[in-house]
């Protein structure tokens, strides 16, 4: 699929619901949980705040703060009309045609200072979410050559990690290092989760705690290369793995090759959270496979559209070529804690693909 | 100055009760609390991993990964709503004074329960929240609750000793951050190199966050490729943040001595002259707004620079409309750009005003 083509398919929702136009809207906060409608209908990662205006006939329309950001934007841009504002609900008034059915996409995650006036600019309007961001289930060939060199990144940081983690350094100045060294990779952002414990409860974000011997480290790597994300979900163990967490670390992986396995074109998201959970519900963790201890199995992969959405039991968005998501068990269990195994895959014609060129395994630091 | 945001936070945001002890935030909440309508007895403040200033003004809780709120009741111990479910509160307590973390969850129903405990409440910074949460929070309490943004926003003007020694060390960082880039760009480093040295020599000197802009003939982007060629001259903008607390710096870097950097920093020295208590910020605008007339930077073609601090932009912007005046024991940051045929330069330097004067905290520099 090409951008263009993506286009097309936005504006054949648009035209299927009776919308004229869509307003697209994000504040240029880039949280992986928020996908970005304006970076689906324009290719752009804004810096502040940006309004991306559809019409039916594909044409775009960008309205972009700070305005000295604009030149930058004009070379981003796939197509279309750049302009620079102070303010973009400014830009708005000035660009939003009359008399035309309006849709929004991003609202309800904007800061409300913003969505307000957007809301009140576009009164009638309805939500259209959905018309962008399933168009955008499937990525371009440009995502997935960015996905692939993401995770490419997210492998080598990986190494990074096994080489400079050691006893006494604190999960900020191991988090902050790894940072460092994906930007130096060609990353220009990482959602990074890392932390450690003798038994974890979950990955969480890092703090001041300095890691010692016995300690599990939690990794989930998540680079961003040209606006796409890749992420992987790693485990390891400051010191010698005990046999007992090996034995459960491997119960975990073999959960996961099961839904990359599951993963096929027409089986439903919900097949995939399912097969994983049968692996750990064989040896009686079903308990734990629910929350509180997991909500999903994996997820799509932004900035733009999180869509196929979540591997979990109630998803049933049918598997397509070219879909690009995470499946990781990241599976608490009594024992052990909380245990992170993780690969982006590409849905293919036949399967699943990892993106990864070594699938996760328990790793020693000596 | 906007930068890009990251998707997560990853620097040292532990409370460190040396730094800022758990007194000087009882001080600022009962100062809230003095100013606040006798008739509000609690109050909710949002911070979210972008826009926390009087979330962390007040709790020092820096939202790493999602949104966070905190119930601060008029008499009685505030508690704090972390996102991310039950599963993050271990990671969030070291970065709080506040002693009880419950999960973010049902925030509506949450505070319309404890507005039926304490009584009326006041919201702070309630339009960083996400549209959905704050119309959730309105239905809930059957209207809008009271701002009280401001009464929390007019404090954090003026910053205490403890504050100026926190901005203090991200200058630090600054300078050391400055040093790296020019060290590395005389060595022949490419730009994204010479960039990454200098934001590494800022997270070695324990910054919590560091965010870079910079290009080629005065442009200013954020990372987004790497670009492995020799950049000279090199306008950098950099941001360093030091246990809360922001400093930053735009400087061009050049093994030469472009004319236009000099002008730029000529400019910026003659505005420095006017940031005293009592004159008008306006004044600092006009200033530099005049010398730039007809040659001015975008970035510099309406602002000037502002108040900095918890946020990188805190109210109290340095433009031609500014109603203020300065007054002592508040921090700016101001900047002075310039574009002359076709070369451009942004130069910027930090200072506390003082009770005769200013003192320079980031002096800044013609070529850093």
């Amino acid at each position: 699929m090409t951008f263009d083509e993506r286009l097309k398919a936005i504006c054949a929702g648009m035209a299927k619901r009776g919308l004229d136009l869509i307003v697209a809207v994000h504040d240029g906060a880039h949280f992986i949980e928020n996908p970005n409608p304006v970076t689906v209908i324009s290719g752009v990662k804004s810096l502040g705040a940006a309004i991306g205006l559809l019409d039916r006939s594909g044409a775009v329309t960008l309205i972009v703060a700070p305005a000295w950001d604009e030149q930058r934007v004009r070379g981003l841009c796939r197509r279309g009309r750049v302009v620079g504002v102070d303010d973009v609900i400014d830009g708005l008034r000035g660009a939003l045609p009359a008399g035309k059915t309006l849709g929004t996409a991003g609202l309800a995650a904007a800061p409300y200072a913003l969505a307000r006036r957007v809301a009140a600019l576009c009164s009638g309007a309805v939500v259209a979410d959905d018309v962008v961001f399933d168009a955008a289930a499937r990525k371009t060939d440009e995502e997935i050559a960015w996905a692939r060199e993401a995770a490419r990144i997210a492998e080598r940081n990986y190494r990074h990690l096994l080489d400079i983690a050691r006893p006494g350094m604190s999960e900020d100045e191991l988090a902050v290092k790894l940072r460092l060294h994906s930007r130096s990779l060609g990353a220009e952002d990482n959602f990074l989760m890392l932390c450690a414990s003798p038994h974890n409860r979950a990955v969480a974000p890092s703090h001041g705690r300095r890691l010692a011997p016995g300690d599990i480290i939690l990794a989930e790597i998540t680079p961003s290369f040209r606006g796409q994300l890749a992420q992987i979900c790693r485990t390891v163990v400051v010191g010698a793995a005990p046999a007992l967490l090996r034995e459960k670390y491997a119960l975990v992986v073999g959960a996961m090759n099961a839904g990359i396995a599951a993963a096929r074109p027409g089986a439903r998201m919900a097949e995939v959270c399912g097969a994983i959970n049968a692996v750990l519900e064989a040896q009686g963790y079903g308990e734990y496979c629910h929350p509180p201890h997991i909500r999903r199995r994996g997820h799509g992969l932004g900035f733009a559209s999180m869509r196929p959405g979540d591997v979990a039991p109630d998803n049933d968005t049918l598997l397509e070529p070219d879909m690009v998501f995470m499946i990781h068990p990241n599976q608490y269990l009594p024992e052990t804690g909380y245990l992170m195994c993780g690969e982006p895959v590409l849905m293919g014609e036949r399967g699943a693909e990892p993106l990864t060129r070594r699938r996760a395994a328990l790793a020693e630091l000596r | 100055m906007q930068t890009m945001h990251p998707t997560v936070l990853v620097g040292p945001a532990d409370w460190d009760e040396a730094r800022l002890p758990r007194e000087e935030f009882s001080a600022r909440i009962a100062a809230f609390w003095g100013a606040c309508d006798p008739g509000i007895a609690g109050a909710i403040v949002f911070g979210s991993p972008r826009d926390h200033a009087e979330l962390a003004y007040l709790t020092h809780f820096t939202p790493k990964l999602e949104d966070a709120i905190a119930l601060v009741p008029r008499a009685g111990a505030p508690r704090l709503l972390v996102g991310g479910g039950a599963n993050m509160l271990g990671a969030a307590k070291p970065l709080t004074w506040i002693e009880t973390l419950v999960p973010l969850r049902g925030a509506g129903a949450a505070i319309a329960r404890w507005r039926d405990e304490v009584g009326p409440l006041a919201l702070v910074n309630g339009d960083a929240m996400p549209f959905g949460l704050r119309q959730e929070i309105d239905k809930a309490l059957g209207a809008p609750p009271f701002d009280a943004t401001a009464l929390v926003t007019a404090a954090m003007r003026r910053k205490s000793p403890r504050e100026v020694a926190l901005i203090r060390a991200a200058c630090a960082g600054l300078d050391a951050a400055f040093s790296a880039m020019r060290e590395a760009q005389r060595a022949g480093q490419g730009m994204t190199d010479t960039v990454l040295a200098g934001e590494q020599a800022a997270w070695r000197r324990g910054a919590q966050d560091v965010r870079s802009l910079f290009g080629r003939e005065g442009r200013l982007a954020p990372f987004t490729v790497r670009d492995d060629a020799p950049a000279d001259p090199l306008q950098v903008y950099l941001a360093v943040r030091h246990d809360g607390y922001w400093a930053e710096g735009f400087a061009v870097l050049s093994g030469g001595a472009p004319p236009v950097v000099a002008s730029a920093r000529a400019l910026l020295d003659e505005a420095l002259q006017l940031a005293k208590p009592g004159a008008p910020c306006r004044g600092v605008a006009e200033v530099l707004g005049r010398a730039a007339a007809g040659r001015p930077h975008p970035l510099t073609a309406k602002d000037f620079g502002g108040a900095i601090g918890l946020a990188l932009e805190e109210p109290g912007g340095l433009t031609a409309a500014s109603a203020a005046r300065f007054a002592a024991d508040e921090v700016f940051s101001i900047r002075a750009g310039l574009r002359d045929g076709g070369d451009s330069a942004v130069v910027s330097a930090i200072v506390a005003i003082t009770e005769t004067g200013h003192e320079i905290l980031w002096p800044g520099g013609a070529t850093a």
